[in-house]
């Protein structure tokens, strides 16, 4: 057999890790093999957070809602609305009041009177 | 915060809707800017220059005509007689700057592929893909949870009866790509795949058939 040198076989999928990890902090975005593994914990951390999102987002709204409804009137909670809305059968979500609470405030003050009643 | 421009239905690859309504500004009417797109969550996006929903120009006669009785009293007859040819491009554009704030300043919460989403007339959403719609289809959008103006809400129980959202299908297309990467540290288990969600982007064009139902304001 002849002699075949590896070329760059290895340089090019290295390249292609090093530009993931581009924006990196020090030495993990300059020495290949940290490279590589800033790149394997940074997947792993993106697939795990994106499950993650979807919980942190709603403690957000939620905490949102609550703030805003405490302030409406006295002794009104967050647990008070949402036992209201499932009684008058309304299907609006969390995501969809907390955005409500923030650029129209007057419409949620409307939905929880109208809740009450 | 919330105020802060944000993505909308629409926003990096999977962090769609959330992100994306989060940022909206302070101001609901009249505009939204979302920066993060989220596909899982519709949001709105940002909507191209007004330019493209913007009415065509009034025919140059007309604009003329409603134009004419205003600059004659302003400038000198003279004037006004030695240089026709200005006055219809200048009233033109004079009409058109009129015509945009016409669209009506209402919202709603519509209810798509099980996600909700605020809409208003004019912008476009990211959803879930609709099977079965080409582009340029018009479609009705009849789970319509919530109908807001200037000054009253329709609230639904659950949905605002006869109230139905008309949108324009514009694109069928895939959200950017999302790396599912899966690893197991001293096991050698590692598998890389990449995911792009097919998605429908929709034109809002019109909220109608909310007036009959009863409405809240902020005195009952």
């Amino acid at each position: 057999m002849t002699r075949i040198r590896r070329g760059y076989i290895a340089r090019r999928r290295r390249t292609k890790i090093r530009l993931f990890a581009s924006s990196f902090r020090g030495a993990h975005s300059r020495l290949t093999r940290t490279i590589i593994q800033q790149k394997i914990r940074a997947l792993v951390s993106a697939h795990r957070d994106r499950d993650r999102q979807k919980r942190n987002f709603r403690r957000l709204w939620v905490t949102r809602i609550n703030a805003v409804i405490r302030e409406s009137m006295v002794s009104y909670s967050y647990s008070r609305l949402i036992n209201n809305l499932y009684k008058r059968q309304l299907l609006l979500n969390r995501k969809i009041l907390a955005q409500i609470a923030i650029l129209n405030r007057n419409c949620l003050y409307m939905i929880s009177n109208d809740i009450l009643k | 915060m919330a105020s802060s421009s944000s993505s909308t239905l629409s926003l990096c690859s999977s962090f769609t809707s959330k992100c994306r309504i989060f940022h909206h500004q302070n101001t609901f009417f009249p505009c939204k800017t979302l920066s993060l797109s989220k596909a899982n969550f519709g949001s709105l996006s940002k909507t191209p220059t007004l330019a493209s929903t913007r009415p065509s120009f009034l025919p140059i006669l007309k604009s003329s005509e409603s134009q004419a009785p205003v600059l004659e009293v302003e400038a000198d007859q003279t004037q006004s007689q030695r240089d026709p040819e200005p006055e219809p491009a200048s009233a033109a554009v004079v009409d058109v700057a009129k015509e945009e704030p016409k669209r009506e300043e209402v919202f709603a919460v519509v209810m798509i592929g099980s996600r909700q989403y605020i809409v208003i007339p004019g912008r476009y959403i990211y959803v879930q893909r609709l099977k079965g719609a080409n582009v340029n289809d018009k479609i009705a959008l009849n789970k319509v949870l919530l109908v807001g103006t200037k000054a009253s809400t329709y609230i639904g129980k659950p949905i605002v009866t006869n109230a139905v959202v008309h949108a324009v299908v514009e694109e069928q297309g895939l959200n950017p790509k999302v790396v599912v990467f899966k690893y197991k540290k001293k096991k050698n288990y590692r598998r890389n795949i990449g995911h792009r969600q097919p998605n429908t982007r929709i034109r809002i064009t019109g909220i109608t058939g909310y007036q009959e139902y009863p409405a809240v304001t902020l005195d009952s």
